[in-house]
C-alpha cells in the first residue's frame, strides 16, 4: 500500500514538475529575456560593430528603467569579424547552449544569409537585420521581420531627385560587387528607364580595391554629372579625393550606409560637403524640409533623449555618438515594442502576432508596418519603406532635402 | 591617346607605393630569405604611432613622422632580435608562418589600441592637389611618392654597393657562414636589415595615410608589393621597383580597357605569366651554392 502511494506521489510530482516546462519559452525566464546578436567587432568591417554596442546600451537603459514586465533583457552579442562561417558557429552555440528567445539586428547580408535558414527552420524570431537586402523578404518568412529600408529604394529616390530636381542628364553608378551594390545599380536603372534615360556609366568596385583612379577616370570619360555611390565609406572617401585631384567634381550621391556626415566630413577632410545621401531616420523631415539637423545637438526629441539617457550613461568612453551606434537602437526598437505589447505571458507566437499587428510604429527610424503572414507578399515583412534625402553641410550637419518618400518594392528577377 | 597616357601615369603613381613595399620585402628576403608577410603591419604600427603623436601629444607633423620612422627602425630590429632569431634552425615554411603570426599580432594590437574607426593623417601637402600636364593629371602626393620611391631605391642601391654595412649585408645574404668567418656579425646585419625594411615600408604607409587610414590599410599595398617583388625576382632592388610599376600600369590599363571587375587580381595573373616565362623573376641573378 505504502509503495503504491509513493509511486502515485512520485508520478504526480513528475507530472506537476514538468508541466510548466512544457509551456515555457526558450530564452524566457521569470526575470530574463535572452536576445542574441552578431556583429563585426574586429576585421575590416569593424566600424559597423557600433550597431551591436548601440543595441547593448539601449537594452541596459531599458533594464535600468525596470525592464519589460518585470524581466530584464539579457543581450548576448558576439564578434563574427564579418565572416559568415563564424556567424553560423556563434549563432548555433548561443542558440543551442544558452537558448535565445529571439535575435535582433545582425550586421551584413552574407552573415545574415548564413544563418537565415537555421533560424527560420526553428521558428526563432529575428527582427531588423542590419542590411537593406531583398533576401530578408524574398520569399517572406514568418519569423523574419525586416526594418532596414532596402538599398533599392535609396537608388530610386536618389536617381529620381537627380533627374527631376537637379536636372542631371548623365547619371552613373559606382557599385560594390555584391548584393548592396547590385541593388543600387538595379534601382537606378529602374528609375532611369521610366524617364527614358540610360546609365552614363556603371563602374564596379572590388571590396579589396584601394586605388580609385581607374574608377574615377571611367566616370570622367563618361562625363557623368551625377554619380550614385554604393560602396563603403572608405571607398567613398578615396573616390571623392581622387575626383577632386582630377578636377572631376560631379554631384556625388550615396546611401544610408554613407550618411554619417560628421564621420564622412572628417575622413574626406571636408570634401563631403554638398554630397546627398538617403537617410532612414534619426531626424524628422516632416515639417523640417530645408532645416539642418546636427547629430551632436539633435532637434529630434527621441534622438536627444537617447543621447543623454542611453549614450551618455551606458556607452563606453571611447564610443562615438554616430549613426552606426544609433542604428543599433533603431533596429531593436520594434522588437522591444512587440515584447512590451505581448505582455507578461511572453511566447514567440505572441511576439510574432504583436509584430504583425504593428502599424506605422515609429521610433528612431521611419514608420514601420507589418501584416499577417502571406508567403506571396514580401510587403508583409518589409517593415520600413520610406526614406528621405539629406545633404551634408560644411560642419557635418544634415540639410533635409525631402519629406519621407515611399519607395517601390521591385521583386527579384530570377 | 590621352586616356592611355593618363592610365599609364596613374599606374606609375600607384606603382610607387607598391614599389616602397616591394623594396622592404626584397631587403628582408635578401637578409633572411623569407617573404615577410608582416611587412605591411611593420609599417602600420609606426603610422598609427605618428597619428597618436600628433593628436594625443600635440607634436608637429614633421616631428611625428620622424618619430614614426625612428620607431619603425627600432620595431624592425626588435622583431628580428626577439622573434625571428629565436627560431632554431627554421625552414622556410616555419619562417613564413612566423611572419604571418607577427602580422596578426601587430594588426590585432593596432585594432585594439586605436579602434576600427576610419581616419586621415594630417599632411603638409594636400592630398587633393594635383599637377596637370595638358589633360593628364598626377596628384601632388602621387608625385611625392614617386620621388620617394626612386630616391630610396637609388639610396639603397648605393648603400649596398659602396657602404661597409651594405656590402656586409650582401655578403651575409650570399653566404652567411663565409661572411661570419670574415668577421661580419651576421646576426646584427640581419637585425639592421629588418629595421631598414620596416622604415622603408613606413615611408609608404605615411604617404598612404593622408588619403585614408584604418587598421587594414596596408593589406592591399602589401599584396601588390609582394607581387612586384616576385616579378622582379625577390632579390633585386631595381627589379622590385620595375615590377611595381609593371603591376601598377597593367592594373590600370586592364581596368580601363578590359575589365574593372578583375582589375584588383590582374597583378597575380601577371605573376603567373612572369614565373612561367622566367621562373626566377625578371631581374634575379642566380647564386649557385656549391655543396
Amino acid at each position: 500500500m505504502k509503495n503504491t502511494l509513493l509511486a502515485v506521489l512520485m508520478g504526480a510530482l513528475l507530472v506537476l514538475g514538468f508541466a510548466p516546462a512544457g509551456h515555457a519559452e526558450v530564452g524566457v525566464t521569470d526575470t530574463e529575456i535572452h536576445i542574441g546578436q552578431w556583429s563585426p567587432q574586429t576585421g575590416p568591417a569593424a566600424p559597423w560593430g557600433a550597431v551591436a554596442r548601440g543595441t547593448d546600451a539601449y537594452f541596459k537603459w531599458i533594464n535600468a528603467n525596470g525592464g519589460i514586465h518585470g524581466r530584464k533583457l539579457i543581450h548576448h552579442y558576439f564578434d563574427d569579424a564579418y565572416n559568415p562561417a563564424k556567424t553560423i558557429a556563434g549563432v548555433k552555440q548561443l542558440q543551442e547552449q544558452t537558448g535565445m528567445f529571439a535575435w535582433v539586428s545582425g550586421v551584413g547580408t552574407a552573415c545574415g544569409l548564413a544563418v537565415k535558414d537555421y533560424l527560420m527552420e526553428r521558428q526563432i524570431p529575428w527582427v531588423g537585420p542590419s542590411a537593406g537586402s531583398r533576401h530578408w523578404v524574398t520569399p517572406p518568412q514568418k519569423h523574419l521581420f525586416n526594418v532596414y529600408p532596402l538599398y533599392l529604394g535609396d537608388a530610386q529616390l536618389l536617381t529620381e531627385y537627380a533627374v527631376t530636381e537637379m536636372d542631371k542628364k548623365r547619371i552613373a553608378v559606382v557599385y560594390q560587387e555584391d548584393d548592396y551594390g547590385k541593388q543600387g545599380l538595379e534601382g537606378a536603372r529602374h528609375v532611369l528607364e521610366q524617364h527614358g534615360m540610360e546609365l552614363a556609366a556603371k563602374v564596379p568596385v572590388s571590396i579589396s580595391d584601394t586605388d580609385m583612379r581607374p574608377h574615377t577616370m571611367k566616370l570622367r570619360q563618361a562625363k557623368a554629372d551625377a554619380v550614385l555611390v554604393f560602396v563603403t565609406p572608405g571607398h567613398v572617401a578615396r573616390l571623392l579625393g581622387t575626383g577632386k585631384a582630377m578636377n572631376y567634381e560631379p554631384q556625388w550621391m550615396s546611401t544610408t550606409t554613407c550618411g554619417d556626415f560628421p564621420l564622412m566630413i572628417a575622413i574626406t577632410k571636408g570634401l563631403y560637403e554638398g554630397v546627398i545621401t538617403a537617410s532612414f531616420g534619426m531626424a524628422q523631415p516632416t515639417g523640417n524640409v530645408g532645416g539642418i539637423e546636427h547629430i551632436n545637438n539633435p532637434k529630434n526629441k527621441l534622438m536627444a533623449k537617447y543621447k543623454t539617457e542611453v549614450y551618455d550613461a551606458y556607452a563606453a568612453d571611447d564610443e562615438r555618438w554616430g549613426y552606426t551606434f544609433t542604428t543599433g537602437i533603431g533596429l531593436a526598437e520594434p522588437l522591444v515594442e512587440a515584447i512590451r505589447r505581448a505582455g507578461r505571458d511572453l511566447t514567440r507566437e505572441k511576439l510574432v502576432a504583436e509584430l504583425e499587428k504593428m502599424e506605422n510604429f515609429q521610433g528612431l527610424m521611419g514608420r514601420i508596418t507589418y501584416g499577417p503572414y502571406d508567403p506571396d507578399d514580401p510587403l508583409c515583412r518589409i517593415g520600413q519603406q520610406e526614406i528621405f534625402l539629406q545633404q551634408c553641410t560644411a560642419d557635418g550637419g544634415s540639410k533635409i532635402l525631402t519629406d519621407w518618400q515611399k519607395t517601390e518594392f521591385i521583386p527579384m528577377s530570377e | 591617346m590621352i586616356d592611355f597616357l593618363q592610365m599609364t601615369v596613374s599606374g606609375i603613381a600607384v606603382g610607387s607605393s607598391y614599389a616602397l613595399m616591394a623594396l622592404g620585402m626584397v631587403l628582408i628576403y635578401k637578409a633572411s630569405e623569407v617573404p615577410n608577410f608582416a611587412q605591411g603591419e611593420m609599417a602600420l604600427l609606426p603610422v598609427f604611432m605618428a597619428y597618436m603623436l600628433i593628436y594625443t601629444y600635440g607634436q608637429s607633423v614633421f616631428a611625428a613622422f620622424f618619430g614614426a620612422l625612428a620607431f619603425a627602425m627600432f620595431l624592425g630590429c626588435f622583431l628580428e632580435f626577439a622573434v625571428v632569431r629565436r627560431a632554431k634552425n627554421p625552414n622556410i615554411l616555419g619562417l613564413i608562418i612566423i611572419t604571418i603570426g607577427l602580422e596578426m599580432v601587430l594588426l590585432g594590437f593596432v585594432s585594439w589600441k586605436f579602434g576600427a574607426d576610419q581616419r586621415v593623417m594630417p599632411f603638409p601637402i594636400s592630398s587633393y592637389s594635383s599637377f596637370m600636364f595638358g589633360n593628364v593629371y598626377i596628384s601632388t602626393l602621387d608625385l611625392l611618392t614617386l620621388v620617394a620611391a626612386l630616391v630610396i631605391m637609388v639610396s639603397l642601391f648605393l648603400f649596398f654597393r659602396f657602404s661597409r654595412l651594405g656590402v656586409a649585408m650582401k655578403a651575409t645574404q650570399q653566404n652567411e657562414t663565409a661572411a661570419r668567418l670574415m668577421g661580419i656579425r651576421t646576426n646584427r646585419v640581419k637585425m639592421i636589415t629588418w629595421g631598414i625594411s620596416a622604415t622603408v615600408g613606413t615611408v609608404a604607409g605615411l604617404l598612404l595615410a593622408p588619403v585614408f587610414m584604418e587598421p587594414y590599410m596596408m593589406w592591399d599595398p602589401l599584396l601588390k608589393g609582394f607581387a612586384a617583388a616576385v616579378i622582379g625576382g625577390m632579390t633585386s632592388l631595381p627589379g622590385a621597383v620595375f615590377g611595381a610599376y609593371i603591376v601598377g600600369i597593367v592594373e590600370h590599363l586592364f581596368g580601363g580597357y578590359v575589365s574593372m571587375e578583375y582589375k584588383a587580381v590582374v597583378a597575380f595573373a601577371v605573376i603567373v605569366i612572369v614565373l612561367c616565362v622566367k621562373p626566377s623573376g625578371l631581374f634575379a641573378r642566380h647564386y649557385v651554392k656549391k655543396v
